[in-house]
């Protein structure tokens, strides 16, 4: 076979299963699931299934800490967590701005504001288009078997075994160790200009959503005692409610804080966290009755 | 400038149209050498200088050699090998961050700057230069020559390590009729899809191996890691090493191969002579040859081949991760020889497949020296995958994308070649849907892992 024709049936090849999989994706979309092999694909994910599905009543956006917050864990209805991995509550608080419709209430985790918004995911989601041009085949498929092993569960679905969760004692896993490694690095930061920064972009964000019909609303999940202490927990805690001093801005999580666990300190094992958004379900029906 | 990135593909296609022009025949060394420095530079120009040191030097001291090899060949080699330890020793010693090293401020600027990407490959090209030139006592080659072997560009940041004698009887005109374009186009194919469908798509599961990320992990997440790893630093080096090969067929010369399917080896011995064999090849002309090889005895055969591989491990970093590597691979070695022939007459397949997975298992491991540098992190690894997890929300890997991902190297290496025979004119299409399939499921962009070396 000559060289000329072995790269004409190669390029040909190449262009057919391209034009295959882009065909496909004018024809179903690449609204599958793509499984998320890390937390920034699960990030995606979310983001994508938030522009694409109708706008939710609720949306929380936050960090890994609020990430752990499951769906399904809220008796709401119509409720998105579009918590980033890693990442800043500003960006997701951005992307939920630039979108044409708004959810009525905007929960607005004030933990972790070290990090600077992400502009390129802001970017990215903003823009209002994310279908791929083209069908990925490989994470397709697989994403096509996962979703048959485990569907997306809804809150009644879970309901049950969450209860029993709940009703099981507090885990008795050792964390000393992650629990030392995660204060000595919140002593080691020093998050205030950052979060002077964001704590800035979140009051003009707020203004807009608001001037749009939504409301927002502030919360601090618990950490561990050892971590509430740390220089960085306390100079972001003063900034953010420095900048918002108003008690109606803010939801007030009540939980017993003896039955709350912490892998490593900071984010919530799976009981506490099933505990803690209980807690902002309550605290969230309560504020938005004041007017 | 990396291979995967667009500016790249401009960059390459630019430099073989002008190769070929007719009225550039007479300058198509100097081509090559210009637009390798350009490709150098485009990442670090303030390394450049460095690079015109090492070869202006290596070409000076080649020439005195060449007179006198006795007196000048140990003082080239010498200046290489202080090149190489001054640039990536140097901070195992001082911390870069520093404001002020030492008082003297062209020092500081020297003992400041980062480290030259590919140094350890371009050293070795120089001494193989030195010592295989002046063996033959050939005549001195042009500087135009000198400035190609060492810096020619698929080859420059991660090899394969050439040997000068190999590629310096290269260096002559060259016509574009005589490009074997399928067999360069495979070569490039296979590394892209290797690079960009398996290693970028397998690191983004195998990020979970790096401290604290592993904590999360459950006891057999780890054990699959750490194949997947093995799996990954293969499709990246072995995608690498096929492009450079690839494109270097584009411009005529012809690089060696650099890996024979490794994990089909029945010995450590076997490994060594299919993974990365410019360098083992390298290592034991230059290295382990001039020791004594195995002339002197069992005892100083064992001292020899400790030696070689420590050095072999350092020779990839300077840490006490790269050291362990090596001379754990060197202990292997020393334990395997005696037992060796009494292996080899034991002839069945089921014994052949217990011996291969005993080695695959064995190399795998020792990769967490190369995935985690932090001694302390790499054993903490290790200690991981014997004791069971209590983490309460363990990581969750998808080991359908897992397997989906690892099926080519696997493939590879179960020795599936139906190309050869019947299906042979399946073969364009099945290289046309791995350009497709390495375009539509890459991985998030990441380094070649032996740039670091």
């Amino acid at each position: 076979m000559s060289a000329v024709r072995w790269l004409i049936k190669c390029g040909a090849a190449a262009a057919i299963v391209l034009i295959a999989c882009g065909l496909a994706t004018v024809r179903f979309g690449s609204g599958l699931q793509v499984p998320a092999t890390t937390t920034r694909d699960g990030t995606l994910n979310a983001l994508s299934r938030y522009l694409r599905e109708p706008v939710p009543n609720v949306v929380l956006v936050g960090s890994s800490i609020t990430f752990r917050l499951k769906e399904e864990y809220f008796t709401t209805r119509g409720l998105r967590n579009l918590a980033l991995g890693g990442g800043s509550p500003v960006t997701g608080l951005e992307i939920v701005a630039n979108q044409p419709r708004l959810p009525a209430a905007i929960l607005v985790e004030a933990n972790v504001l070290a990090r600077p918004p992400d502009a390129a995911l802001v970017e990215r989601y903003s823009r209002g288009a994310t279908e791929l041009l083209f069908f990925r085949p490989v994470r397709a498929a697989v994403a096509a078997y996962e979703q048959r092993l485990r569907p997306p569960l809804t809150h009644e679905q879970v309901a049950l075994d969450l209860r029993r969760l709940v009703g099981q004692p507090p885990s008795d896993f050792d964390n000393r160790i992650y629990v030392d490694r995660a204060q000595q690095q919140f002593n080691a930061e020093d998050p205030t200009y950052v979060a002077q920064l964001n704590a800035k972009r979140i009051e003009e964000l707020i203004r807009i959503v608001e001037q749009r019909g939504a409301r927002v609303f502030l919360f601090e999940l618990p950490y561990a005692e050892p971590i509430e202490g740390s220089r960085s927990a306390a100079a972001t805690r003063e900034i953010i409610h420095a900048a918002f001093p108003e008690p109606n801005r803010w939801l007030s999580i009540e939980v017993n804080r003896s039955e709350l666990r912490w892998a490593d300190g900071v984010h919530l094992d799976e009981r506490s966290a099933v505990i803690v958004a209980g807690a902002m379900e309550r605290a969230l029906a309560s504020a938005r009755t004041v007017k | 400038m990396t291979f995967t990135s667009w500016q790249f593909g401009v960059f390459a296609a630019t430099v073989f149209a002008a190769y070929y022009l007719p009225a550039l025949r007479s300058f198509q060394v100097q081509l090559l050498v210009v637009a390798s420095l350009f490709f150098y530079g485009y990442g670090q120009p303030e390394l450049l200088a460095l690079l015109a040191v090492a070869v202006f030097g290596t070409y000076l001291f080649l020439v005195l050699a060449l007179r006198n090899r006795k007196a000048w060949l140990p003082v080239g080699i010498a200046f290489n090998l202080a090149l190489l330890a001054f640039f990536k020793y140097k901070l195992l010693f001082i911390d870069p961050a520093s404001p002020s090293l030492v008082d003297f401020a062209p020092l500081d600027f020297l003992l400041k700057l980062p480290l030259p990407i590919g140094i350890s490959f371009f050293v070795f090209h120089n001494i193989s230069l030195l010592v295989d030139l002046t063996r033959q006592k050939a005549a001195p080659p042009t500087l135009a020559g000198v400035f190609l072997y060492i810096i020619f560009f698929p080859q420059l940041v991660s090899g394969p390590i050439t040997r000068a004698e190999m590629f310096m009887p290269q260096i002559k005109p060259k016509y574009f009729a005589d490009i074997p374009f399928v067999e360069a186009a495979k070569w490039i194919l296979a590394g892209f899809f290797f690079k960009l469908y398996v290693a970028n798509n397998l690191n983004e599961m195998t990020s979970y191996m790096s401290f604290p990320l592993y904590e999360t992990l459950q006891t057999q997440d780890r054990w699959l890691l750490v194949f997947l790893y093995s799996y990954q630093i293969y499709a990246d080096f072995f995608g690498y090493s096929a492009i450079a090969i690839g494109l270097g067929l584009l411009f005529g010369y012809r690089l060696p191969i650099n890996f024979n399917l490794p994990y089909i080896s029945t010995s450590f011995s076997e490994f060594w002579t299919r993974w990365h064999i410019s360098l083992s090849t390298w290592l034991r002309t230059y290295l382990y040859v001039p020791l004594g090889g195995n002339r002197h005895g069992l005892w100083r055969t064992y001292l020899n081949l400790m030696i070689v591989m420590g050095l072999g491990g350092l020779w990839h970093g300077a840490g006490l991760s790269y050291l362990l590597w090596g001379l754990l691979h060197g202990l292997l070695l020393v334990l395997e020889r005696p037992l060796l022939a009494r292996l080899a007459s034991i002839d069945f397949a089921v014994f052949r497949k217990a011996r291969m997975t005993v080695v695959f298992l064995c190399v795998s491991m020792l990769w967490i020296f190369f995935k985690l540098p932090n001694f302390d992190h790499a054993v903490g690894y290790l200690a991981g995958m014997f004791t069971p997890t209590m983490n309460p929300n363990p990581t969750k890997l998808f080991y359908s994308l897992a397997l989906l991902y690892s099926l080519p190297v696997m493939i590879q290496h179960l020795g599936f070649r139906p190309f050869e025979g019947r299906l042979r004119w399946a073969e364009p299409y099945l290289y046309g849907s791995m350009a497709a399939l390495m375009y539509l499921e890459a991985g998030p962009e990441t380094s070649f892992i032996y740039f670091q070396f």
